[in-house]
């Protein structure tokens, strides 16, 4: 396999100079709407082919192997087809057993040479022709140009098996030659036939697939095998996907997860869990009846059957005796009893699930369309207001860069945080069950922990974000309407920027750690807890600190875990999340810092000080 | 095309009938033929004449022709609307395969039926399981619907 790779990447860097250091890096594109994948796309080196680059791809793939086993260009690639392009395995299986991989794919050594006089029966149409007019496969089967046309167009007619076209006499292996194809078939044909052969290309090949966007025909090659783990391109019509599963780009969150969330959001079995939940079924007819006010004297509107909604018996038992029309004795004894429990433990479970649900759904929704918006007015600002803003600041727009990196950071972070949705769903359902069972163990105590640590980052990475979002829309607009005077600009570019960085910073963070796995996340804190407070190391060594060393800050918590939660139970404290982070925030502003930075960049005062 | 190729098969049919079976146009339409296939001797349908119907596609001979029986036929690859399962009436067609071989390919799967690709899974499992009984039955159709 290595080996393969190998050749891939020096003729990969060799022809195509736009690799993916270029493209990901973010440095030298210009305004444009494509970079949607910052945070998330360094990590496996790939390239994007435009179909004309995807020809020349597939061109060389073929003459490099022609060139090991020294064979006919046309015969390489039905064998490679045959191995799905897997050029290392084919080399081993041909230098193996060479006839063997031949007879695979039908070639054969033509046993006499095709005479040139006379004439010969076509076998379709039972003409006679001369045979110089006819075409056959290495076998010498003949037949007449117009059958092979008919027959070539009716195998294209029927989908890409056409590539592994054999001779038309049954039971006859050998493989029609592609200067057959190409000589008879009518321009239509061969068109279908060609782009047969080039998806063939991509499709086949582990190393190889199409962007998914609509209407976009490049495709993406990775320079290395990932091993199903969840790798994010970035695709030069500015879709952002996963090469393993072809979804929407969605790192730090595995494939399995998003397509379970995909699933389960496009499922019935939610509308099922609601019904159960909120319904009962008349005790007569069955229909599901949702109450949702009144007494509990129910009478279904299909069988008009009356019943009582608590202990769902016949209306007529009920009286003055049972408890009258606002109350149930037969409920409350049952329940006492023990009659009720298992069917309305059920019904709140469901509730509970639907709920939390509800919850995660939610947040990922608006977090998709808050992402959309940004996209949107990202292009817009870039499109229609640059020059305005230009002309205002007296800066040209290549120094307008900042406000495009923000909006794309934007675009980026908004993404990251709606998978983060997803993944929290389904990594601490666990922990919402353990809750309603109030069952308590160490491995409900420990993931819930990890939860609180999770939700900790996740809302702070969600307030940065919410920052920069409203930095970017809000106060661009009101430099523009005259509501912030322009001297002002400078002040709001560093800050801006600084913002993108911070925010760049912890979302790096966040994605790298939920990637590492909490598990081991917890136990770095665990293991160095009491240890004195190192300089920062960079953002793979956390060095936090002892857990005592100072009250949570006061300030409001953007959502999830409350900052008395985290100080009081052994995760970490403010300042080892800030550590963590890589930032810290000032307590007068609450600008996000970088560490390096002593004083607040926006409003001055010194970090520790408080208002 | 199609219509060429189709007369030259029935020229040749005339010229060199196959033995055991017949075909010819079954009115004006060249496309829509009617055949006959005489049960094999050595196979329960012994005796039977049966009655096939042919319809050629336009695109005749690079798509294959449909082949349905008219007669009831006991047999693990016909069901009771005549259709039948054979390899070369589907994928595995070939544009240099003539009525005539599709004729006699039909011949030899009545007297060697494919119980392992069944048409009709309970004629199949009785051909395996209890295969007096199945001649039974597979003569007694013959009788009832293929003579006389």
């Amino acid at each position: 396999m290595e080996s393969d790779y190998d050749y891939d990447y020096e003729y990969d860097d060799d022809a195509f100079p736009e690799s993916d250091e270029d493209m990901a890096s973010g440095d030298d594109y210009e305004f444009d709407a494509h970079a949607e994948v910052q945070t998330a796309a360094k990590r496996a080196p790939y390239i994007i082919y435009d179909e004309a680059e995807l020809r020349e791809r597939q061109q060389k793939a073929v003459d490099d192997v022609a060139g090991v086993l020294s064979v006919d260009k046309g015969d390489v690639v039905r064998v490679l087809r045959e191995y799905k392009w897997d050029a290392s395995r084919l080399q081993e299986e041909w230098f193996t057993d060479t006839d063997a991989v031949r007879d695979k794919a039908g070639l054969m050594d033509r046993t006499q040479p095709a005479s040139s006089s006379g004439k010969d029966q076509c076998k379709i149409c039972f003409d006679d022709y001369n045979v110089k007019e006819m075409r056959s496969a290495a076998c010498n089967h003949r037949f007449c140009r117009a059958c092979w046309k008919g027959y070539i167009g009716a195998k294209v007619a029927e989908g890409p098996a056409v590539l592994g076209l054999r001779c038309p006499l049954p039971n006859c292996r050998a493989a029609v030659p592609q200067s057959i194809i190409t000589e008879v078939a009518s321009d239509t044909d061969l068109k279908k036939y060609s782009s047969f052969a080039l998806r063939s290309f991509v499709e086949d090949n582990r190393q190889l697939t199409w962007c998914p966007s609509p209407g976009c025909e490049n495709a993406v090659e990775v320079k290395a095998d990932v091993g199903g783990e969840p790798m994010d391109v970035a695709c030069k019509c500015g879709a952002a996907f996963c090469f393993q599963c072809t979804e929407e780009a969605h790192r730090p969150v595995d494939c399995a997860t998003v397509h379970r969330w995909i699933l389960k959001n496009s499922a019935e079995s939610e509308n099922l869990n609601w019904i159960l939940a909120h319904t009962k079924q008349c005790p007569k007819c069955k229909r599901p009846i949702e109450k949702n006010q009144g007494c509990m004297h129910m009478t279904c509107s299909q069988c008009r059957f009356e019943f009582c909604w608590l202990c769902q018996g016949s209306w007529a038992e009920h009286g003055e005796r049972t408890g009258g029309f606002y109350n149930c004795n037969r409920y409350e004894v049952g329940k006492k009893k023990g009659d009720y429990d298992e069917e309305s433990l059920k019904r709140e479970q469901a509730k509970n699930a639907l709920e939390r649900y509800m919850h995660y759904y939610q947040r990922w929704a608006e977090n998709d369309r808050a992402r959309l918006s940004a996209l949107d007015a990202m292009n817009t600002m870039i499109e229609k207001r640059l020059e305005e803003i230009s002309e205002m600041t007296a800066t040209p727009t290549s120094q307008l860069k900042f406000l495009s990196d923000a909006w794309a950071q934007v675009v980026d972070c908004r993404r990251i945080l709606k998978w983060t949705y997803a993944y929290g769903y389904y990594r601490f359902a666990e922990s919402a069950q353990a809750q309603t069972s109030a069952h308590s163990s160490t491995a409900a105590d420990a993931l819930r922990q990890q939860q609180e640590f999770f939700e900790f980052n996740q809302g702070q990475a969600e307030y940065f974000l919410e920052k920069l979002h409203g930095m970017a829309e809000k106060q661009v607009g009101s430099f523009l309407d005259g509501g912030e005077p322009v001297e002002g600009w400078a002040k709001f570019r560093e800050n801006l920027i600084g913002l993108t960085d911070v925010t760049r910073v912890h979302f790096h963070k966040l994605v790298s750690e939920l990637e590492r796995g909490l598990d081991t996340i917890l136990d770095v804190y665990d293991n160095s807890a009491g240890q004195e407070h190192g300089d920062v190391q960079g953002p793979s060594a956390p060095q936090p600190a002892a857990a005592k060393k100072k009250a949570p800050r006061p300030s409001k918590k953007p959502r999830g875990a409350g900052s008395s939660q985290v100080a009081s139970s052994k995760g970490p404290s403010q300042d080892e999340l800030e550590t963590v982070a890589g930032i810290w925030q000032c307590a007068h502003c609450t600008l996000a810092n970088t560490l390096s930075r002593a004083d607040c960049s926006a409003c001055g005062n010194a970090r520790g000080s408080r208002p | 095309m199609a219509s060429k190729r189709i007369q030259k098969e029935l020229q040749d049919l005339q010229r060199d009938p196959p033995t055991s079976c017949s075909a010819g146009p079954a009115g004006d339409d060249l496309f829509h033929w009617q055949a006959t296939i005489m049960g094999p001797g050595d196979s329960p349908y012994s005796g039977g004449v049966f009655f096939v119907m042919i319809h050629f596609p336009p695109d005749y001979p690079f798509k294959p022709p449909k082949v349905q029986f008219q007669t009831k036929v006991y047999h693990p690859n016909v069901n009771s609307q005549g259709s039948i399962c054979l390899d070369i009436l589907k994928e595995q067609w070939s544009p240099a395969l003539t009525i005539s071989k599709v004729l006699l390919s039909i011949c030899s799967l009545l007297t060697d039926p494919n119980p392992d690709d069944p048409l009709v899974p309970e004629i199949a499992h009785i051909y395996k399981t209890d295969r007096q009984r199945y001649e039974e039955t597979a003569r007694e159709w013959t009788r009832k619907y293929a003579m006389g």
